[in-house]
């Protein structure tokens, strides 16, 4: 089969590559050349507007050291997805376990633990900021009808809790897709193994530990790889809900380039950190699945 | 022995049941306030005292809604359309063909899956610019397109691979050429893959702001998700409340009517995207 393949073959004939030319042309100005237009811009004291602009050097990149940009963005980032990748995948992984059990009206929890995915992420800002709102908002009017102070709650004005709650927020929308595909695997799971299992005396925990996610290691990996992407990505509630404060406790790496970008016209120090970021996601990306892959053989 | 399942099963329905009221209880909440009077923003965990509709009529005037519905369902379907052809055609040859071109694609296109939008952004407008393309409604489209094509061309090469190469050759000997073979047999065969890339890239796309929010200048063309940026004013203005509320749930409305009608394509498009993939 495979040598057809290799030799000149009839049914597949090598003007197929037809077929993908539409896709690749549209890919290449759309996605990859803007790539390396950052590498340029990255250089220049580009502003957006004047196109007569000159070539710097590496000071785009030295300024972003110097005026602290890197080190508050890189920290935020890193928690950012740490928390997000443990608090989603745990969340929705146990979410799963119980929601593969023969248990009546599967249908409808399974609908309630989805349903935040489908808000857009502008809603569930407004939404999440109305929960967070110190005094009137519904975790202080929760704390008021309980007999807490809820004027003094104010998660996103604190420096040290701004961050933490976006991610919750975060987290709340992802957990759901995140459970879906946690669900599918664990439907693979042949029956017979954990019959198997359960006549040779496995408790409901060993059976969880030491067949149920060896079985569906394929499956944590690609949801943890989402989610790193995710929360690497990480920007809409930034956007909408801190705008990157109080300081810069929530600036996010995505949320530094676009507000370098179009709030201080600053397009060459926004590529630089852009080129940052793009290094910084491919380096964790690849690192992750090669991780990943060994733990799934150890498994 | 079934004592101790019972109780166990009772034990996954408190935690299920509990979960399931700590997350929907903002969105109870939302939908609660969003039925009251204009104004009225006493504390809103009293739920559903009052049944109004004045802050939807106020809320959807704001949002201009029937037009940002229809701009939404234009750029969302158009794109949805253009993606699923030109992403399927571009993985049949890289699904098909065992060659170095054919590799180089394959890694070519799951490299940009790792690449943010905001960070294309600059160039991209840069160029939106100078090649003349105006400022539509349609011009997101671009983007919208060229993001989804990582995945969607991934997606299909994975599930392009589960047809049989027989069904093909029976179709060239009956003298069908290159283009019959994958729109009539081929195409009709990855309908769950579709089904697939619809539901996934539909959601984001529909629920995108960012490149509307970018390239789309005047009012009348925006899309929903950019119609209720306008209230990003309103939001720590709890006497506005209600309108919000009632503009959060317009907004979010078409898509949990759509979920209500096809539930199982979309839990089995979300799964089958990420395990094929």
């Amino acid at each position: 089969m495979k040598k057809k393949n290799q030799t000149k073959s009839l049914t597949m004939p090598k003007k197929m590559f037809w077929f993908s030319t539409p896709a690749v042309i549209m890919y290449t100005i759309f996605w990859i050349f803007p790539v390396f237009q950052l590498l340029r811009y990255s250089f220049t004291n580009f502003n957006g507007v004047n196109q007569n602009y000159d070539f710097i050097g590496l000071k785009n990149y030295m300024a972003l050291l110097k005026d602290g940009t890197l080190q508050s963005v890189l920290p935020n980032t890193l928690i950012y997805t740490i928390v997000m990748v443990v608090g989603s995948n745990v969340l929705a992984l146990v979410l799963a376990l119980l929601l593969n059990s023969k248990i009546k009206g599967k249908g409808i929890y399974r609908t309630g633990v989805y349903l935040p995915t489908l808000f857009s992420a502008i809603v569930i800002g407004f939404i999440w900021t109305y929960v967070y709102m110190p005094g009137d908002g519904m975790i202080a009017s929760i704390m008021n009808s309980i007999g807490l102070d809820g004027d003094k709650f104010n998660i996103l004005a604190n420096f040290n809790t701004a961050l933490y709650a976006i991610i919750a927020v975060d987290i709340w929308k992802q957990v759901g897709t995140t459970m879906i595909i946690y669900l599918a695997g664990l439907q693979t799971i042949d029956t017979s193994l954990l019959e198997a299992s359960q006549i040779d005396g496995c408790t409901g925990w060993q059976m969880i530990r030491h067949v149920k996610l060896p079985l569906i290691s394929a499956t944590i990996t690609i949801n943890v790889v989402l989610s790193v992407i995710n929360g690497l990505k990480a920007y809409d509630y930034a956007f909408i809900m801190t705008n990157g404060g109080p300081g810069k406790s929530t600036n996010t790496l995505m949320f530094a380039i676009y507000k370098l970008a179009f709030n201080e016209q600053m397009m060459g120090k926004s590529a630089a950190l852009s080129m940052i970021a793009f290094v910084l996601i491919i380096t964790i990306t690849i690192g992750m699945l090669i991780f990943m892959n060994k733990r799934e053989v150890e498994l | 022995m079934k004592r101790n399942v019972s109780i166990q099963n009772l034990l996954i329905h408190l935690i299920l049941i509990i979960y399931c009221i700590v997350v929907l209880a903002p969105l109870i909440i939302v939908l609660s306030g969003s039925l009251r009077h204009v104004g009225n923003n006493q504390n809103f965990l009293n739920l559903f005292t009052q049944f109004s509709l004045e802050s939807y009529q106020v809320a959807f005037q704001r949002m201009n809604f029937w037009q940002a519905f229809l701009n939404s369902v234009m750029t969302t379907g158009g794109s949805l359309i253009i993606i699923v052809i030109i992403g399927s055609a571009a993985a049949y040859p890289i699904s098909r063909i065992k060659s170095k071109l054919s590799r180089f694609l394959y890694y070519f296109f799951i490299a940009g899956l790792v690449i943010p939008a905001q960070m294309t952004i600059i160039p991209v407008t840069q160029m939106i610019s100078t090649l003349n393309i105006p400022n539509t409604r349609f011009t997101p489209m671009l983007m919208f397109i060229t993001c989804s094509l990582p995945f969607t061309t991934f997606l299909y090469t994975g599930f392009l691979k589960g047809v049989p190469v027989e069904v093909e050759e029976a179709a060239y000997i009956d003298g069908a050429n290159l283009c019959k073979r994958f729109f009539n047999i081929v195409f009709p065969l990855l309908k769950p893959a579709t089904v697939s890339v619809i539901i996934t890239q539909g959601i984001w796309i529909w629920n995108d702001y960012f490149f509307p929010m970018v390239f789309v200048s005047k009012t009348k063309q925006y899309s929903l998700p950019v119609a209720l940026l306008q209230f990003l004013g309103d939001k720590e203005n709890p006497a506005q409340w209600t309108v919000l509320f009632a503009a959060c749930i317009l907004c979010a409305l078409p898509l949990i009517i759509l979920f209500g009608i096809f539930q199982k394509q979309f839990v089995n498009g979300v799964a089958a995207g990420a395990v094929k993939g």
